[in-house]
């Protein structure tokens, strides 16, 4: 394993050096870096001319210059851009913005990608299907930046607009009701009649949940509260039980809904640490979740402890999940008033000067992360749905998921053990591919967005002719699809026992 | 060579008038067109058909393993219950725990990311709830029954790690894990080298002896069921088209088609003499030419057999069966094989 | 329909009709509801785009050109409509500016159509150059193994680090200017090491085959096995992935021209139009409307036909009958 990570960071050094020889080249040759100077009227044209020429080392030929940037590189200097300024500290700027926004984006999509996917496998030929397959069709052929506009515009100005008097009209509420119903319809198993009767529950209780958060203008003051945090909690905890060991024996279920139950209890009882915690606090509480769950799991589990374990880690984590939701839409008044009723924000990674506590700080970014990091993932969801839908079918349809039905075991565990597992192997060698095209949707995104982010540092940086800051980004972003690639064959050869890294 | 069992046993599958059709962009596939047999306590049925005769389709329904879309009609009685009624979870109750199977291809019946011995202690958990550690122990039991070496380490092995005949013989201890009634195997040595096939045979009639199971062999050899079917059933397009006790049916058929397969079988009584192929292809499945589905290939049809499909009727006693309007002239020839003599062969 | 390759016993028992293979092709592409109407959507485009305001000398049936500033009217409000009277609407009529105008007056169907016959072009000129370098280089790697499948393999892990969008922003830089033949060109030349892998893999498999070892076992030369013998049989990934590079060469285009870093002016294209008037998308959203549109149409429909040809050429493909 060590071997194999060592060697592959050998080659992958060699190929990142050639890579950037290629850009270097090519930047540098993209265009006259002295253009906008030649143009100047007035004196100081050949002084700046000359100033510019001396920074960015013109006089010498380009593989000199290479040399020279590759040798600073080397020293940790990634130099100055043709302005003199220090790009190192422009990346240190870009980068954090970038990267919440790739690797939310590359997470999310991967995770909902594969539940569509996988969702619409099992559900082959059904309504559900055809949509999941001809929406992901369409993503496919979506321009990146047309629909960031088309959020801008749409989700942001108009969802702003409405949130000063948030009350959902009628209409929508029928339209979302009905389309709510036929998901549920279109998912749901059985007759006619079973398939009926989900459309109609379905339609009904999603009527109902918009009639009242339109009726008490939930999002005016959003928020979750105990009472429906304890039913979310719940809820989840039989659904993830459901899923993986099923209901029939009870013990897993009763470590899940422990485990939900002191997540609702100590989301009130830690109210003092809650309050304005750091990163460090959270990641604390999250590795004590964890704890507590597994204790939960073995100790309540019964003959079904590994699975018991499994629902009420998940579970817990869940709940945290909603808790910590739940804090940061407390916040969520001051805030909006804070921005003047705007908190979908349209540019930039943050709010300008705004100082807040822990939760109104993170809501900022979400509130800004979230138009682009939808841009992002509309794009790669498509390319997980088909690619996961496709990798269970086919294993689906293998001898040993036939073996595994042979042996009597239940749908769930033939669909979650044998099929899934097997089925994620491929998706893995995409995540490698697709984070590289994530990277560059970043730079389509950003620039929608007006993100001072790596996009804006590469664009400008080519624009100007100016290899410094290209390369930064590629140093980057190159390194970052190495790694990537690696995790990628790591988590093959995790999932797959024939595969030995050596 | 098991012996019959010495009083008449309880019967416990059944199978009546079974059909499968699997509509296709092209049409409708008839893979099954009415297939009975029953099945009694610790009895092995071979069931022989070249690949297309609806063999593993009919095993495949019983089992309750055929892909969606399949249309079944017929009765499938196990102890009396018919199984095609029974709510999901009862069905799946029976998978495996009553009737349990062995596939053709061990290479790819194996899960290749779980280890054997969570593959086989699976099986144990899927029908009853005891701790993990007592179901390993019992997957260790069975892989010492069908003979694998050092069954403790085994366990922890993944199938890519074991050789072909092993891995038969894991999922030969995986069937039985649960004492099953009944074993379907379907081709079970068709995959592996001949030197195995014998060993492996071997090792599930032991296996059957000592969990007192039955036995549905699928094969297309006929003489793979030779040394130890009780009775055959022969199959042709989709239906049966001989049954009997294996050696009336070796040495008295009563059906051209069985006198075809037993003269393409290479033996060393007949060496010196040809193999007698039988010409020709089995017919589509989604068009069936009227009358029997065998005459285009038969040297003894006649108008009559392109017009009228002949029925299986009773043509000897102790319960052997053809379908055929000439089985009496089969009966009339001292080597039925020799109908499908090719025109070079001289006449001996 | 898929099921009959799904039963083992039934699928290998039934005699099917003799077919040729492309026949078969033929038929199951034409099977493809969503490839059909794929096809119709992708042909009328291109009809429109190339009829209404010509190309090169030949003149369109469109009166007004993509060059031509005008005085603007009703602010530049598109004349087209679709909704019939006695649905309320103004009737179905096409009017003096279908798709508005911009503002300086320059009839923007006609600028539309001019960016549409460009993204097309350019296109079509970056799928082909990738897809036949692609082919070439995936064909030799895979084929003769060693050194030259070590050079070439280590030429695309290098291509592989460097995001597409990447390597042809900075190429467009370079030749965004110098017109959209030698810009298509160059993307064609730094798109094409994706294809190149799955061709080789092809080869890789197909070199193992019988027919070949067959072949060079009566000492026909490499080249003659690679063009003759092997490459027939990748016809149908190439032809699949040459259409998918396509589609993706449609959105990559647009992209760059988004950027600023694609088709340069006075050359139009889709993207580029997006590009000059999103700022617009609040007071005449129809000038950011109406590119995106024939982006969507032609990618989209070009995905579709790419599906129906892999559907075709490869039936234990998953099929979309949308």
């Amino acid at each position: 394993m060590i071997a194999f990570i060592a060697r592959r960071l050998i080659v992958s050094f060699f190929v990142l050096l050639a890579a950037t020889m290629v850009i270097y080249g090519l930047t540098a040759l993209a265009g006259d870096p002295l253009e906008d100077l030649r143009e100047l009227p007035g004196p100081d044209r050949d002084r700046k001319i000359a100033d510019r020429v001396e920074r960015m080392n013109l006089d010498a030929p380009l593989p000199l210059r290479y040399l020279t940037w590759l040798g600073n590189l080397f020293r940790g200097d990634l130099g100055v851009n043709r302005d003199g300024q220090d790009v190192a500290v422009l990346l240190g700027n870009a980068l954090s913005a970038t990267l919440q926004l790739v690797v939310a984006a590359t997470v999310l999509a991967v995770v909902i990608g594969v539940i569509v996917g996988i969702v619409s496998a099992l559900r082959q030929y059904s309504a559900f299907d055809y949509s999941v397959t001809f929406t992901a069709f369409v993503c496919f052929s979506l321009p990146l930046f047309w629909v960031a506009v088309m959020l801008k515009q749409y989700i942001a100005i108009e969802f702003n607009d409405w949130l000063r008097d948030p009350v959902i009209p009628p209409t929508v509420i029928g339209v979302v009701a009905l389309i709510g119903g036929l998901l549920w319809g279109a998912l749901w198993v059985g007759g006619r009649q079973a398939r009926l009767a989900a459309f109609g529950l379905g339609a009904a209780a999603t009527a109902l949940t918009l009639t009242l958060l339109s009726a008490t203008r939930w999002f005016a003051d959003p928020g979750i509260g105990v009472a429906l945090l304890a039913v979310l909690a719940g809820g989840t905890a039989v659904g993830i039980t459901a899923l993986v060991s099923g209901l029939r024996y009870r013990d897993p279920l009763y470590a899940a809904l422990s485990a939900a139950g002191i997540g609702v209890v100590l989301s009130q009882l830690l109210d003092p640490v809650l309050a304005d915690p750091s990163w460090l606090e959270i990641f604390g509480l999250a590795l004590l979740t964890v704890a507590v769950c597994v204790g939960l799991g073995y100790g309540l589990g019964g003959l079904l402890r590994r699975q018991a374990i499994i629902a009420s880690v998940l579970t817990g984590l869940i709940t945290a999940g909603l808790v910590f939701l739940d804090r940061m839409l407390r916040g969520f008044a001051d805030y909006s008033e804070y921005v003047r009723g705007r908190p979908i924000a349209t540019i930039g990674s943050s709010t300008p000067n705004f100082q807040g506590d822990f939760w109104q700080t993170n809501l900022d970014v979400a509130g800004h992360l979230l138009l682009p990091t939808m841009a992002l993932i509309l794009i790669s969801l498509a390319t997980y749905t088909r690619y996961s839908r496709s990798s269970m079918l086919e294993v689906m349809n293998l001898d040993y998921v036939r073996t595994a039905r042979a042996k009597g075991l239940p749908e769930r565990t033939v669909v979650t053990k044998h099929a899934f597992r097997n089925g994620m192997i491929p998706i893995t060698t995409l995540m490698a591919f697709d984070f590289a095209g994530v990277i560059g949707g970043a730079i389509v995104t950003e620039n929608v967005f007006g993100w001072q982010g790596m996009g804006s540092l590469f664009l400008r940086g080519l624009q100007q002719v100016d290899p410094a800051p290209v390369m930064a980004f590629f140093i980057v972003s190159g390194s970052a699809i190495v790694l990537f690639n690696m995790l990628a064959d790591i988590i093959y050869a995790y999932l797959d026992p024939r595969i030995r890294l050596s | 060579m098991t012996d019959y069992p010495t009083e008449i046993p309880g019967e416990i599958l059944r199978v009546e008038d079974l059909a499968v059709e699997f509509p296709t962009e092209d049409g409708v596939v008839q893979a099954v067109r009415g297939v009975s047999y029953s099945l009694h306590e610790r009895e092995v049925l071979g069931i022989v058909g070249e690949s297309g005769s609806g063999k593993s389709v009919s095993s495949l329904a019983v089992m309750g393993l055929l892909p969606r879309g399949a249309r079944v009609r017929g009765r499938i009685l196990y102890r009396g219950d018919d199984v095609l009624k029974l709510p999901a979870r009862r069905r799946r109750g029976l998978r495996g725990r009553k009737i349990a199977m062995i596939f053709q291809d061990p290479m790819t019946a194996l899960n290749p990311v779980h280890t054997i011995g969570d593959q086989l202690a699976e099986a144990v958990l899927a029908h009853d709830l005891v701790p993990h550690k007592q179901a390993l122990a019992r997957a260790k039991e069975m892989l010492d029954l069908v003979g694998i070496p050092q069954a403790e380490q085994r366990l922890r092995s993944y199938p890519h790690e074991f050789s072909g005949g092993m891995r038969q013989r894991a999922m030969i201890a995986m069937a039985v894990i649960n004492n099953p009634d009944v074993i379907i195997a379907d081709e079970p040595t068709t995959a592996l080298d001949v030197t195995v096939q014998a060993q492996i045979l071997e090792k599930l009639l032991e296996v059957k002896d000592a969990v007192n199971a039955a036995i549905v062999l699928i094969t297309h050899d006929l003489g793979v069921v030779a040394g130890i079917a009780h009775r055959v059933l022969v199959m042709y397009a989709g239906k049966p088209v001989e049954v009997g006790d294996t050696d009336t049916i070796f040495y008295r058929p009563r059906m051209p088609y069985t006198a075809g397969l037993l003269g393409s079988m290479p033996s060393l009584e007949t060496s010196g003499g040809r193999l007698r192929p039988i010409k020709g292809a089995p017919p589509s499945l989604i068009n069936l030419p009227s009358g029997c589905p065998f005459s285009p290939r038969c040297p003894l049809a006649d108008t009559r057999c392109h017009g009228e499909e002949p029925a299986l009727v009773e043509v000897d006693e102790g319960g052997h069966y053809a379908a055929c309007h000439h089985w009496d002239q089969l009966a009339a020839v001292a080597d039925p094989t020799a109908l499908f003599r090719t025109e070079s062969e001289p006449v001996t | 329909m898929a099921i009959s390759a799904q039963v083992p016993g039934a699928a290998q028992g039934m005699t099917v009709v003799a077919r040729t293979q492309s026949q078969l092709v033929r038929r199951r592409f034409f099977r493809h509801r969503a490839a059909l109407i794929g096809m119709l959507v992708f042909g009328s485009v291109v009809l429109l785009a190339f009829s209404s305001i010509g190309f090169g000398p030949v003149p369109g049936w469109w009166d007004k050109s993509y060059l031509a500033t005008g005085s603007v009217l009703d602010q530049g409000r598109p004349t087209l409509s679709l909704v019939p009277q006695f649905l309320g609407g103004e009737g179905i009529r096409w009017g003096e500016h279908p798709f508005g105008q911009d503002n300086i007056g320059i009839d923007y169907f006609a600028l539309t159509m001019r960016g549409t016959q460009q993204s097309i072009i350019v296109a079509f000129i970056v799928g082909i150059v990738a897809t036949t370098v692609g082919t070439l280089a995936g064909a030799f790697a895979g084929y003769f193994r060693k050194k030259v499948e070590a050079i070439l393999m280590r030429l695309t892990d290098v291509m592989i680090t460097i995001p597409v969008l990447i390597i042809a922003a900075i190429v467009g830089r370079s030749f965004g200017d110098s017109g959209i033949v030698i810009l298509a060109v160059c993307i064609g030349l730094v798109t094409w090491p994706t294809l190149s892998r799955l061709i080789r893999g092809e080869f890789l498999s197909l070199r193992e085959k019988e027919f070949v070892e067959a072949a060079r076992a009566l000492g026909t030369s490499s080249r003659r096995i690679i063009f003759r013998h092997i490459l027939p049989n990748t016809v149908g990934v190439i032809i699949v992935s040459a259409t998918l590079a396509i589609a993706n060469a449609v959105l990559l285009e647009s992209a760059l021209s988004f950027l600023g870093v694609g088709v340069q002016p006075p050359d139009v294209s889709l993207g580029q139009l997006i590009d000059t008037y999103r700022s617009a998308m609040t007071t005449r959203p129809w000038l950011f409307w109406w590119p995106g549109v024939f982006i969507i149409a032609i990618a989209l429909s070009i995905n579709f036909i790419g599906d129906g040809l892999r559907d075709a050429f490869d039936p234990r493909q998953t099929r979309v009958r949308a």
